[in-house]
């Protein structure tokens, strides 16, 4: 019988067991399953990166659920790199990965905050007053400004709503460009390149305002000045994809494994490549364990040791062996071969003197244009001096000629001699100043004599003003690193063991690095870059450069670097990673962050300088210029004190004022018209009269104080601020621990230049505003603090140098609570002001004073000497010899219509960037199109649209040749005009290629070659600096076209650093006169106080997550070592407290092996409101790393208007040092965590109870 | 509606012009509710009294002091249960469903574990399962109410209040687990000494644990949410 109905034919049934048993079916309830699946279900992943400061611009994938931010992991879909180069992913690190909890934190700034007492009198006095009117009201009155601003940091805030604080800001801000002047106003934003819509909100405002924009890389003391010094470049470095290149890398006071986390595993795969390493760094670092050789300096002398390993490299491959490969690099590509003049100095001995240039000979070379920044050199073939193509002389005034082509002007070949050796007319005694026989307490030096005699081979030539004798760099180069050539003479070496400088012996006295050791590292590192034409790297750090003689820290690597021709080729050369963060589409980035197509020239302030003002730090300045000055200085005064040089160059048109005259520059124009004189020649006549001045001749008087100051993307008070307890007293004038005495006090001399008086101003600021998410140090200090949005709630665009990318920042979710992105914020800002503007402002004049500016035809200012208008020296010129002046047309009630859509000036006068100019008629069209128009009636009709922050973002892409192709070959275009060389080659591949904010959403997207850098993104090389210059023959921007060892500025030649020296750190004399302060019992030990960056946060950041604080003890560090604890009875975790005479700060002790004896080291930037106790010596809660430091400027980085040496935002200028600084640390008797309400505390100590919570 | 949680809620709150407006009815509304016992009841008017009589700027002040600037009061709940755990976006994602299967849409800028918030909604919640759900967070709010004791801080009494009505009475082990991890006694060194103190690592069988407190916390959070199942 057929089961052939029994049969199933379309299912089978359900069967208890399978696979013999072993498989067994259930139909129980699975739903026990949903809690693992559901843990890690989410609705979307989002990409964005974290804003830090830390040149990371990792990607991140943010996973979203039900609205809220559960996690976020490392994203993987980086672009491939090309075969045998590893991949980039994944990046991040432990601090981003712990972002997301910001978002909910308890910490976090949830809502627009005022200090009450100030919302108590805004609203009384807005019931009765239009809002200007009220804020005068408020701030014109002593006892109501001091209500709120005395009480800086001692909580006290209170809730307001979006309407009611942007109009205290906007009334705010337009009483004080009616009152004093929009230069009044200032902001700091710094690394515009980890958020640049965010930077440029607060610019864009800014600058429309006539506000000023304040540097931060010089600040940050992360400028390296030699780097604009040598290259005419502010830092433009290797991506770390290009250390997998390198055979031979050292890392010099880097430490990459903690500080540059995502890239470190190039590190490693290039030692698996087979790469050598040599880390040098005092502490047992963690780059350390990663090294072949480790080699342990003695903090603040690596100069010492660069000069030794460079004494070694040029005995042993440029003198006793000459390396072909290193000859031709450094006669095409240094100004080695160049002409300098020998001239008597002071003291009757010859020393160099400035470099010869063309218009010293009678006809001038047959040059015509600008003879006077072309520089010579002695021609071998032509056997006569020639004015080699390329210097500055040719970059202006003419075209095609401003080459690396070994050919001069006429265009014959040439072969320049490097040395005059054979050639010479005698051999010259000259006089190299020597520095290592200062006496320091801490510091070896040695008793050879302050100036130094070698024989130099020279020669005679005839000039227009009669026969001199010229020497080449390279002889006088050579002979300044101590080395016996023959010539005869004393003060040089011929064997590295004797005891001369810069021999190794000498540098083992001062370095404590045993000789062998500095002998074979140089001899490896040239040895590997003579094999490898140049693929022998140094990667530097923080660490070097944040000495006061910082230049001499990395000239001497940087000569080392030139001398093995490794600038410029692949897996060479200089990588200083510090906090710089590659603006990669900078020149799309400018119009938008500072108006540029409204109004030009934006008003940029140095910091530095600013801060030393306006903090009121020089008058505490203990370093006299003579400590400073050569002994082989060129005859002149040399008198005043740091901040009258600071006002010289501020004068002479060389650094930025801010505010810049005691008048206001909105009332100027209608003044001079009143004379029927143009406003420049007014400004120029009132200037020399004395009726009119210069802000900076008095920085404490009331009508020159900065008023209203915008703080956003940063810390400035927890993090950054130098001289912190300086801020505290003078700026915001609240409580502070300064402990030290001023100049009047102490009876000491005065400056000359600056008005002094006796009482000094406490609290110059009226206003203070702080846009953050968390409740930073700089929020707890602020009057206003602005909820801004985090890293996952806002979109915008993040750039690194580390790698190519160009990476988004997106919304995951929307703003919480009542926070706003930065560019919703400022807009709002905008919005109010031109509401409430009409009450005192209209349509404007504002007249603009600018410096000479690098990269402009300006930039060759004074060629032969500094001639001083105010001394009557010179004619005052604007732009030649004094600041540029210009005027600015400001709308003020239509500012907001300004912010919002992108001004006419960008089709009038194009866009450019680094002396390259190009037009954009094609971009503007487009954005019009992509972004649309604005459609309501005004005068901003029909212009591009720039609403939102894609807007924005979208502006940038399509203005930046590194994001638009057809821009790239425009600008490509543009710099063969200068170089009358092709280089357009470069871009067309790529001309159709256009970035937009969707495309880096959806991947990551490599940047386009663009001659605004001078790296190369291809498929054949990584980016590496200065690979143009050497590649494509264009030349570096500096005054001989080529990478400058020879600085011969006057002030370089004054302050000793014409050639590269060792110099001990200075003597800041902080600690003997608090030494004895208060003793509480225990000994003190005196030491060196480093900061540098540590491995639980990024700065400040992330340093009060519990997550971050647990892997570290967990509050503020001091590591010291063993040595130094045993002298001090301190064992480690002992609560110690370290000051001198700029504040004191407590912390733990780390007693470490670590760490070598004589310092200590405190990572920077653990803030003051996380388990701070108050101090013995101040009263106050504990203070940060910085209470300790005061910044110092030095003379050397004020220099403007000489090509290299010309004034840039974040490019040249003052820098924030403080290593050279020394502590007292003594064990703490007492900690006070200061919980109580303030009336409770002992009668000396009113501490801020806000840091306790 | 159970207005005493509505009225608490509101106390709860930043304090507005029409928060003192109102002060009348919530005094009204607690003493009507009969839910707060009598001892915490003066201890509540006296709250009600003070918001009612203190100059705004000054009460606002003591708010953003209190409770918008010191985590270890927090009114986020998961602050003091999840800390920085990543386990503190789930629950509130379970959070967020509970509300929305009982149809309540957050409107609010606010995280749903926002404690006024929460009350809002026991408020529209049958009263016993509104007990039950405070029962589960019912450590966190007397540690809150100890510490604000500690600050004599009139807020107190609505602690008190809460912990009193909360179903389930507070296990004094989670409310010292609670209590351990923050907001350390200023003036006890020895405590703060131990709780800095690093120890010797050991490994392997019979190693100590480590009693840093940082850890304790860490490991806090990873602990089950006690808060109420969906």
């Amino acid at each position: 019988m057929s089961h052939f109905l029994d049969r199933l034919t379309f299912f089978k049934r359900t069967v208890d067991t399978f696979s013999d048993g072993h498989g067994i079916v259930t139909s129980e309830d699975r739903r026990w399953e949903d809690g693992y699946r559901k843990r890690w279900q989410h609705d979307k992943i989002v990409r964005s990166t974290h804003g830090a400061n830390c040149t990371g611009s990792c990607s991140w994938k943010i996973y979203v659920k039900g609205g809220i931010v559960t996690w976020e992991t490392q994203q993987t879909d980086y672009p491939r790199t090309r075969p045998d180069l590893p991949n980039h992913e994944p990046r991040g690190c432990s601090r981003g990965a712990s972002y997301s909890w910001y978002l909910y934190s308890g910490n976090r700034v949830k809502y627009p905050l005022v200090r009450s007492r100030l919302m108590k009198l805004w609203r009384e006095a807005r019931a009765i007053r239009t809002p200007v009117a009220a804020w005068a009201s408020i701030v014109e009155d002593p006892n109501k400004r001091d209500a709120y601003t005395k009480k800086r940091g001692c909580g006290g805030f209170v809730r307001a709503t979006w309407d009611e604080v942007t109009e205290i800001i906007a009334a705010a801000n337009a009483y004080t460009t009616k009152t004093y002047g929009p230069d009044r106003v200032i902001g700091f934003s710094p690394i515009p390149a980890m958020s640049m819509v965010s930077y440029a909100a607060g610019a864009r405002y800014l600058s429309l305002l006539g506000g000023v924009c304040m540097s931060f890389y010089d600040w940050y003391c992360d400028l390296p000045p030699s780097s604009p010094q040598t290259w005419g470049e502010q830092t433009d470095v290797p991506e770390s994809a290009d250390w997998y290149n390198s055979g031979f890398l050292i890392l010099w006071g880097s430490n990459v494994p903690q500080t540059r986390t995502p890239d470190a595993h190039f590190y490693t795969e290039a030692r698996y490549r087979g790469a050598k390493s040599v880390v040098i760094c005092p502490d047992y670092s963690e780059a350390s364990k990663f090294a072949d050789l480790w080699i342990s300096v003695k903090q603040g002398t690596d100069a010492a040791l660069a000069m030794a390993m460079g004494h070694v490299i040029l005995r042993e491959f440029h003198i006793d062996r000459q390396a072909t490969y290193f000859a031709d690099y450094v006669r095409q590509y240094t100004d080695m071969p160049m002409l300098v003049r020998l001239v008597k100095g002071a003291n009757g001995k010859l020393v160099p003197d400035r470099l010869v240039r063309a218009c010293d000979f009678t006809g001038q070379l047959g040059e015509s244009n600008n003879a006077e920044w072309k520089t010579v050199a002695y021609d071998e073939r032509s056997d006569a001096v020639v004015a080699p193509n390329g210097s500055a002389g040719f970059r202006w005034g003419e075209k095609g000629k401003w080459n690396l082509e070994e050919k001069e002007s006429s265009g014959r070949e040439t072969r320049l001699r490097l040395t005059l050796a054979d050639v010479e007319d005698e051999m010259a005694d000259v006089g190299f100043p020597y520095f290592g026989n200062i006496e320091h307490d801490h510091f070896t030096g040695t008793d050879h004599q302050s100036v130094l005699v070698r024989k130099v081979p020279a020669k005679k030539v005839k000039l227009a003003d009669g026969e001199a004798l010229v020497a080449t760099v390279y002889d006088l180069f050579v002979a300044n690193y101590g080395l016996d050539r023959g010539f005869g003479g004393d003060n040089v070496a011929k064997s590295y063991d004797q005891d001369e400088p810069y021999t190794p012996a000498w540098a083992e006295k001062i370095t404590g690095v045993p000789r062998d050791q500095i002998i074979t590292v140089a001899r490896e590192f040239a040895l590997n870059a003579e094999k490898t034409n140049g693929r022998s790297m140094v990667i530097i750090g923080a660490a070097m450069n944040h000495w006061f003689h910082c230049d001499m820290n990395y000239r001497g690597v940087i000569n080392m670097l030139v001398m093995c021709g490794c600038v410029g080729q692949s897996g060479g050369g200089w990588s200083h990673y510090v906090g710089q963060e590659k603006l990669r589409p900078q020149s799309g980035w400018t119009p938008l962050a500072f108006g540029l197509d409204w109004n030009r020239p934006p008003r940029q302030q140095n910091s530095t300088s600013f801060f030393y003002a306006h903090t009121d730090q020089w008058r505490y300045e203990t370093l006299d210029i003579k400590e400073i000055l050569s002994p082989t200085a060129p005859v002149g005064p040399w008198d005043g004190a740091i901040i009258d040089y600071n006002v010289r160059a501020e004068r002479m048109g060389w650094l930025p004022s801010a505010p810049q005259l005691e008048t206001n520059p909105l009332t100027i124009a209608a003044k001079a018209a009143a004379k029927g004189q143009e406003p420049k020649d007014y400004v120029v006549a009132s200037l020399k009269s004395g009726n009119m001045k210069l802000s900076c001749d008095d920085p404490d008087k009331p009508v020159n104080w900065p008023r209203n100051m915008f703080v956003w993307r940063s810390n400035l008070l927890g993090s950054s601020g130098k001289g912190h307890e300086y801020f505290l007293k003078h700026l915001l004038g609240t409580s502070h621990g300064v402990l030290g005495k001023d100049l009047g006090e102490d009876g000491r001399q005065k400056p000359l230049e600056v008005a002094w008086h006796d009482e000094a101003p406490e609290g110059k600021l009226d206003l203070l505003v702080t846009l953050d998410f968390r409740m930073s140090t700089t929020c707890v200090y602020s009057d206003i603090v602005l909820p801004t949005a985090t890293w996952y709630e806002k979109n915008d665009l993040n750039t690194s140098d580390m790698h190519p990318f160009i990476h988004p920042l997106t919304a995951a979710v929307d703003p919480l609570w009542e926070s706003r992105s930065d560019w919703e914020i400022y807009k709002a800002i905008a919005k109010k002001f031109s509401e409430i503007a009409p009450e005192v402002l209209g349509v404007e004049k504002d007249v603009v004073l600018t410096p000479i500016m690098h990269d402009t035809a300006g930039e060759i200012a004074q060629a032969l000497d500094v001639k001083d208008w105010k001394k009557g020296e010179v004619e005052a010129i604007p732009g030649k010899t004094m600041p540029q002046v210009t005027v600015v047309e400001r709308d003020y009630p239509n500012l907001y219509k300004r912010f919002t859509s992108l001004g006419p000036l960008m089709q009038k006068l194009g866009n450019g960037g680094k002396g390259m100019s190009w037009n954009t008629e094609h971009e503007v069209e487009f954005l019009k199109h992509l972004n649309g128009v604005v459609t309501e009636d005004g005068p901003t009709k029909g212009l591009a649209r720039i609403d939102t922050d894609i807007d924005a973002t979208e502006v940038i892409l399509s203005l930046a040749p590194e994001t638009n192709g057809e821009v790239a070959v425009k600008a490509w275009q543009s710099l063969g005009g200068f170089t009358g060389r092709e280089h357009a080659h470069l871009a067309v591949p790529k001309e159709d290629e256009k970035i937009r904010f969707r495309d880096v959403v959806a991947q990551p997207r490599k940047i386009i070659s663009s001659p605004i850098w001078s790296g190369l993104e291809s498929d054949k090389v990584c980016y590496n600096a200065s690979y143009t210059n050497v590649h494509e023959l264009i030349p570096w921007r500096t005054l001989t076209g080529r990478q400058q060892l020879y600085q011969d500025h006057l002030w370089m030649r004054a302050f000793g650093e014409a050639l590269c020296v060792y110099r001990p750190p200075i003597d800041t004399k902080a600690v003997k006169p608090v030494i004895d302060r208060k003793p509480n019992g225990n000994k003190t030990v005196v030491l060196n106080f480093i900061t540098p960056h540590q491995k639980w946060g990024i700065h400040s950041t992330y340093t009060d997550n519990l997550l971050m604080l647990t892997l570290s003890r967990g509050g503020p560090i001091v590591w010291i070592s063993e040595v130094d604890a045993r002298k001090g009875g301190i064992v480690d975790n002992d609560w110690i407290e370290a000051f001198n005479s700029n504040g004191a700060l407590v912390a733990r002790a780390v007693v470490s092996q670590r760490v070598k004896e004589g310092m200590c080291m405190m990572y920077h930037a653990q803030e003051k409101i996380v388990n701070v106790p108050g101090s013995e010596q101040t009263g106050q809660r504990g203070g940060i790393h910085n209470s300790v430091t005061r910044a110092v400027l030095k003379p050397t980085h004020m220099i403007g208007g000489y090509v290299q040496q010309a004034y840039g935002f974040n490019y040249y200028g003052t820098i924030g040092t403080n290593r050279d600084e020394f502590v007292a640390i003594r064990k703490m008797a007492n900690v006070d965590w200061l919980d109580r309400p303030i009336s409770d505390q002992p009668a000396q100590t009113k501490p801020s109870m806000e840091a306790a919570e | 509606m159970t207005r005493t949680f509505k009225a608490l809620s509101a106390l709860l709150s930043y304090p507005t012009a029409e928060l003192v407006a109102a002060t009348g009815a919530i005094s009204e509304a607690i003493d009507a509710g009969g839910l707060v016992p009598d001892r915490i009841l003066d201890q509540l008017h006296a709250l009600i009294a003070e918001l009612a009589t203190t100059d705004l700027y000054d009460a606002q002040e003591r708010y953003v002091l209190l409770f918008d600037r010191t985590r270890s009061l927090s009114l986020h709940l998961f602050e003091h249960v999840h800390g920085e755990s990543r386990d503190r976006g789930q629950a509130m994602i379970d959070l967020k469903a509970q509300y929305e299967a009982a149809g309540l849409e957050i409107s609010a800028s606010e995280l749903p574990d926002f404690l006024p918030l929460f009350l809002e909604y026991l408020a529209v919640r049958p009263l016993g399962e509104a007990g039950e759900a405070l029962g589960q967070a019912v450590h966190i709010l007397a540690a809150l109410a100890e510490r604000l004791r500690k600050r004599k801080s009139a807020y107190e009494s609505v602690f008190c209040a809460l912990v009193a009505i909360a179903a389930a009475k507070p296990k004094d082990d989670d409310i010292a687990a609670v209590l351990a991890e923050a907001d350390p006694d200023p003036t006890d060194l020895a405590a703060l000494d131990a709780a800095w103190e690093d120890e010797p690592v050991t490994f392997g069988p019979g190693a100590n644990a480590c009693k840093d407190g940082l850890i304790a916390r860490m490991r806090a959070a990873r602990r089950p949410a006690a808060t109420p199942e969906a």
